[in-house]
């Protein structure tokens, strides 16, 4: 199903819609208080963006240096140049140190790589622990947000959702009860589990350390209680140097959530005694994004989140309607480099408004990125016929003078005297919950003519 | 060989090399009140800053607003509070059921109410996380305008484990409510001195 029929599937619960649109741009409007709070906010940006450029054309001796202090500081580094090499790379660590249960913090890419259902096969029991997670987990869903998973869920779709999983009494889905209820659920979790997974923020070339951001503690509580720790990273979450982490943790929050930092960002340098730490450097991918000229700053990104939350269309969709792992403006981007055929109707959700690319904290330019795919796309898949007619049709009329002024007058003479129930065929997909605007007599032309004659 | 093979397609595909940019510090500095915004900016992320006169009171405080607190966990010599004590051999799981730490802050950051913590502040790693609450001590002349300035004071440490903690641990998980208590300490309090 094509994007915009999953979206109208959302759209069939209006309230809820309204909701997830509203509650999606409050946290927009925090983003911007907490970023105007900044003296130097776009010098941040600016920094960021160039950083990152440097970082993807010198990623190969970055990638080098990384692990060669990893390696110093006792880490263990692994490569995996697609998903299925990571998740065995992942099931053979645990294999190795006879793991059976263990608890994951959020990682998109472990999402990517589909590695809870690859782990489950194998008998290993893998329990996300970040609580919006562990929601969409219990309800056997994917995140429908980056940094926000549950966004789609109502707290009394939660409450039922813990009454069946984690025995909670009814509580009309009362947040408090039902956090407090999830975090005993989870510390038991925690005390259990023979491994930790995270994902990586960021992994910094000239110490070979790595920084995972939580507001839970999540990552931290899995980690330091597990014998073994795993943390998963796309290659592109290098920077150069920790200093630059100044930039990037001061951008990160507030374009995420407004908050001027999270809770707690973890630098893990070297495994704690009598513990094993290991880090999956992936591919899957990234390098042939690395080889489009066009789309290479798509791996710019630190994944705040903030284009979903300004996105008029992520807000009305929903991230489900994407059906890709990173939903969104700059999943629609990413996607297709992936597989244009599957995603080849995402570039075309969206207004090319450009609000992402204004809001993103490393500058990647995704309006025009999304513009860039259509026309790739418009070349090598195919287009639904309407589509094609339509806008064929329009380009023979558009370059035409004569037959451009006679459209315009049936045009206008149609939409004044057919019935309604004509002019809002199904054709007239604009006018489906909107009523077309008050037609006038002349066109432009005229007017303009007219008023010339007048003064 | 699937390192060759992915360095190899980096090294075919990266862009021609891209300068790193010069970071001019002067654009982020602020004549401003660095205690002040620290107290206000822990407040808004839902932590509690208190100026105390001298580090003696610091027992006394933390009596009055932990009264139910029993076993602590105490990683600062000025306070004799701890009845749970920890060394490196400790394990990490019997720290459990701890109510209280005290942790030494090495420094704090004004511009988002963060205290940087080091492992050697408190020796076993889960500690600052596990704990029921959570309070750190920090000397005013530790506060930093912003981030920059932290990683500059902090480049030259022994890099094991550390972090930056800006409140208590917390989520908006359910349809964005906030929430304090997540999976870490449920409350902190960091101590101004």
């Amino acid at each position: 199903m094509a994007h915009a029929d999953e979206a109208a599937i959302f759209n069939k619960d209006e309230e809820k819609v309204d909701w997830h649109d509203k509650a999606l741009w409050f946290v927009r409007q925090k983003r911007d208080k907490s970023a105007h709070n900044v003296k130097g906010w776009e010098t941040l940006r600016n920094l960021a963006s160039a950083i990152k450029a440097n970082v993807m054309s010198n990623l190969d001796n970055y990638l080098i240096q990384f692990e060669e202090n990893a390696q110093k500081n006792g880490i263990t580094v692994h490569w995996a140049v697609d998903a299925d090499e990571h998740n065995k790379i992942v099931h053979s660590i645990l294999q190795q140190t006879n793991v059976k249960k263990v608890v994951k913090s959020k990682s998109m890419l472990t999402e990517e790589c589909h590695l809870n259902p690859y782990l489950e096969a194998h008998g290993i029991e893998v329990v996300d622990t970040d609580l919006g997670e562990r929601i969409v987990q219990l309800a056997k869903e994917p995140p429908s947000h980056i940094v926000l998973p549950a966004i789609h869920k109502t707290k009394e779709e939660v409450d039922v959702l813990f009454q069946k999983h984690l025995g909670t009494k009814p509580s009309h889905g009362d947040p408090q009860y039902l956090t407090n209820e999830a975090r005993k659920h989870l510390r038991d979790k925690f005390l259990k589990a023979d491994a930790a997974i995270t994902g990586v923020n960021f992994a910094i070339a000239n110490t070979g350390g790595i920084v995972v951001c939580t507001n839970e503690g999540n990552a931290d509580m899995g980690a330091h209680l597990a014998k073994v720790h795993i943390a998963c990273m796309g290659m592109e979450k290098l920077i150069p140097e920790e200093k630059h982490l100044g930039i990037f943790l001061r951008l990160l929050a507030r374009s995420a959530t407004g908050q001027p930092i999270t809770t707690y960002s973890s630098h893990f340098n070297k495994p704690a005694s009598g513990t094993e730490m290991h880090i999956i450097i992936v591919d899957n991918g990234r390098t042939e994004q690395l080889s489009r000229e066009d789309f290479r700053a798509s791996l710019h990104c630190i994944r705040c989140g903030a284009c979903m939350n300004t996105c008029p269309i992520y807000r009305r969709s929903g991230g489900h309607s994407y059906k890709a792992t990173i939903p969104g403006p700059i999943g629609s981007i990413l996607s297709p480099g992936k597989d244009l055929t599957k995603h080849s109707d995402l570039p075309f959700a969206s207004t090319l408004c450009g609000s992402c690319s204004d809001v993103c904290p490393v500058k990647i330019n995704i309006h025009e990125q999304l513009y860039k795919w259509r026309q790739i796309i418009t070349k090598n898949v195919p287009q639904p016929v309407v589509k094609k007619t339509i806008l064929k049709m329009a380009g023979r009329v558009l370059a035409n003078t004569k037959l451009y002024d006679f459209a315009g007058k049936s045009a206008r003479f149609m939409l004044k005297y057919a019935p309604r129930w004509v002019v809002y065929s199904k054709l007239n997909t604009w006018g489906k919950a909107r009523d077309l605007p008050e037609i006038k007599d002349g066109n432009f032309d005229q007017w303009y003519k007219k008023r010339q004659r007048h003064e | 060989m699937s390192r060759t093979s992915i360095l190899n397609a980096v090294k075919k595909n990266k862009p021609e090399l891209l300068p790193l940019p010069e970071i001019n510090l002067n654009v982020f500095s602020e004549d401003i009140d660095l205690v002040k915004t620290f107290i206000e900016n822990v407040q808004f992320v839902g932590g509690r800053a208190i100026l105390l006169d001298s580090i003696k009171d610091i027992d006394a405080e933390i009596k009055n607003l932990y009264p139910h607190a029993v076993k602590m966990v105490s990683c600062i010599k000025e306070s004799s509070l701890g009845s749970i004590s920890i060394s490196k051999n400790t394990e990490p799981h019997e720290l459990e059921t701890i109510d209280l730490a005290i942790v030494k802050g090495e420094l704090a950051v004004a511009e988002n109410g963060a205290v940087w913590i080091a492992e050697n502040n408190f020796t076993i790693r889960v500690l600052p996380f596990i704990t029921n609450d959570l309070v750190l001590v920090v000397n005013k002349e530790d506060i930093h305008l912003h981030m920059h300035s932290a990683y500059e004071s902090i480049s030259k440490r022994d890099r094991t484990f550390g972090l930056f903690i800006s409140g208590p641990s917390k989520t908006a998980d359910i349809e964005q409510c906030l929430v304090i208590g997540a999976q870490g300490a449920i409350s902190l309090t960091v101590f101004i001195i």
